[in-house]
């Protein structure tokens, strides 16, 4: 049984129809990538699956348990932890308090949470000098990294990551993705990436989603091997459709 | 010099009532980004309850525990009657919706109690003392000494608990905070219990100060809400420094110049703030979003 299986999901928001029957599977212990171009899908699949977005139909299982129409904050109590677009670190706080907050989904002391939080900084050496930084005051990087280890504090079996190296210098990119495959050996990840390149580098498995449909799915070098895909999304440089 | 020192000793004793309902705008504004216009009313309701609980028989301290757990209730109440039901709505259905309920709370006061202003007495038996020049009424210094004991209170729990950290992250992103497993409803609820609470506390310091009446909410809220904009709206030690530059200000004002014109003093300094510094003394610390 996969942990997490998704069957004809569909989101609408008003009038738009942002996903449109997408079905899916992540296996526990595989980092599992979903590919697309903008506004094909992808975080809205990861806000149906964590809560943030309420799914019109379709089921969404995780570890086979019905959590379509939870709320969000269930859904984390359960194992399934979101980093979402763009970060969203609490500006008006320091990076430690930040973290320490990524363990609000379960029950610890505080100071339990502190050492936890402090553990944290081996995995995320660059941002252990900015423990007491507030948040606004971090570069994308840095942010990145914070928004990633607040993730990890709720120790969620399943890991959604939306756009981790977006606005990110290339040299940034590659330390993320360093932690991204080093959080796979404890945790199972849905990874959502515009950078194809990458977003396969760290994979087991890879879909294709376009305007609000899986069109493919297959191991990385599956997915390369298949020459439109590669065109379309895979090239790099090809212009991508939206 | 000599009554200078005393101006000053009644002016901060008058501010610091203003920073706490100052303080009650700015937790519920930046829990919900609303301003919640029956603030005032929290106060007023309190030294109402106080009245009828000491009118009871009730020793004062125990007037002021039951009266201080009723606001704690009204709090919860006007969270699930005003603010729940529109959450989801932008910011304006709230606002009149808080409207509505100061109009229904001082109709409400005023229907039980009617329009006669009633009087609470002071907590201590002694009127004051003198020290040197200043006579030091007793019920400022209990003002002042609860105002200091809140303030040291709140940056505690705001700055040292997870709780408060809990809080402070719901005001700044509330779906981050839901999808960390913030309760961001129970959070919203705490806000408005602790800023009903704060709002009555102010209500019945000042309550032997002034008359308790129908009109003392509105009267606060507007001086606390002026503290608000010249502290820095949305910040927390702007409101404190705010309420008790306009409790100085508006004293020194009646002293000196009119005491007709001892609330035109407060909006005079509003005014000026809204022209020339309309961030306040201490300005929006806090980016929106990055």
């Amino acid at each position: 049984m996969p942990l997490l299986e998704i069957r004809n999901l569909v989101v609408r928001y008003g009038e738009i129809e942002a996903l449109r029957g997408v079905t899916c599977a992540v296996e526990e212990g595989q980092v599992v990538t979903l590919l697309g171009a903008n506004g094909a899908g992808k975080s809205t699949t990861l806000r149906a699956i964590s809560g943030l977005a309420k799914p019109t139909s379709g089921e969404i299982l995780f570890d086979g348990k019905s959590i379509a129409g939870l709320g969000p904050e269930a859904i984390v109590r359960m194992g399934i932890s979101h980093v979402p677009e763009g970060r969203r670190v609490f500006p008006g706080l320091t990076v430690k308090e930040n973290i320490m907050l990524g363990a609000s989904n379960r029950r610890a002391s505080t100071s339990e949470i502190s050492r936890e939080a402090d553990a944290m900084f081996d995995l995320f050496p660059d941002i252990r000098k900015f423990t007491s930084a507030l948040g606004w005051t971090l570069s994308g990087g840095q942010l990145q990294m914070v928004a990633v280890a607040r993730g990890l504090m709720a120790k969620p079996r399943l890991l959604l990551l939306d756009e981790p190296s977006l606005g990110l210098a290339p040299v940034i990119v590659q330390a993320v993705f360093k932690i991204i495959s080093e959080i796979r050996r404890n945790t199972t990840v849905l990874l959502v990436e515009q950078n194809a390149r990458m977003g396969l580098s760290v994979a087991d498995y890879g879909y294709v989603l376009e305007t609000g449909r899986i069109v493919l799915g297959g191991k990385p070098d599956e997915l390369w091997g298949n020459e439109a895909i590669r065109a379309a999304y895979l090239g790099g440089h090809a212009k991508a459709s939206a | 010099m000599d009554l200078a020192l005393q101006l000053l000793f009644t002016g901060i004793g008058i501010g610091a009532v203003y920073s706490l309902v100052a303080l009650g705008f700015v937790l519920i504004f930046r829990a919900t980004n609303v301003v919640n216009f029956a603030q005032g009313e929290f106060s007023m309701v309190a030294a109402y309850l106080m009245v009828v609980a000491v009118e009871a028989g009730l020793p004062y301290w125990a007037a002021f525990i039951v009266a201080l757990l009723g606001m704690a209730l009204l709090g919860a109440v006007f969270n699930l009657g005003v603010y729940y039901p529109l959450r989801h709505r932008s910011y304006l259905p709230v606002i009149i919706a808080t409207i509505g309920a100061s109009i229904l709370l001082a109709n409400s006061v005023l229907a039980i109690y009617g329009p006669q202003p009633q009087v609470l007495e002071g907590w201590f038996e002694t009127p004051g003392i003198q020290v040197g020049p200043v006579y030091l009424d007793s019920q400022y210094l209990l003002i002042i000494g609860v105002t200091i004991c809140l303030v040291i209170f709140n940056f505690w729990f705001f700055e040292k608990t997870l709780l408060g950290k809990k809080l402070q992250a719901t005001s700044q992103d509330k779906e981050m905070a839901s999808l960390l497993g913030i309760s961001v409803s129970t959070m919203i609820m705490i806000t408005f219990i602790y800023s009903a609470v704060l709002g009555g506390l102010a209500g019945i310091l000042v309550a032997p100060v002034l008359f308790v009446s129908i009109q003392m909410g509105s009267t606060i809220a507007l001086k606390a809400f002026a503290a608000t904009i010249i502290g820095g709206f949305g910040d927390v030690a702007g409101a404190i420094i705010g309420g008790l530059a306009l409790g100085v200000i508006e004293t020194f004002g009646a002293a000196y110049v009119s005491v007709p014109y001892k609330d035109g003093f407060a909006f005079l300094v509003l005014i000026a703030f809204l022209i020339f510094r309309p961030q306040g003394i201490f300005g929006e610390r806090v980016a929106e979003k990055a």
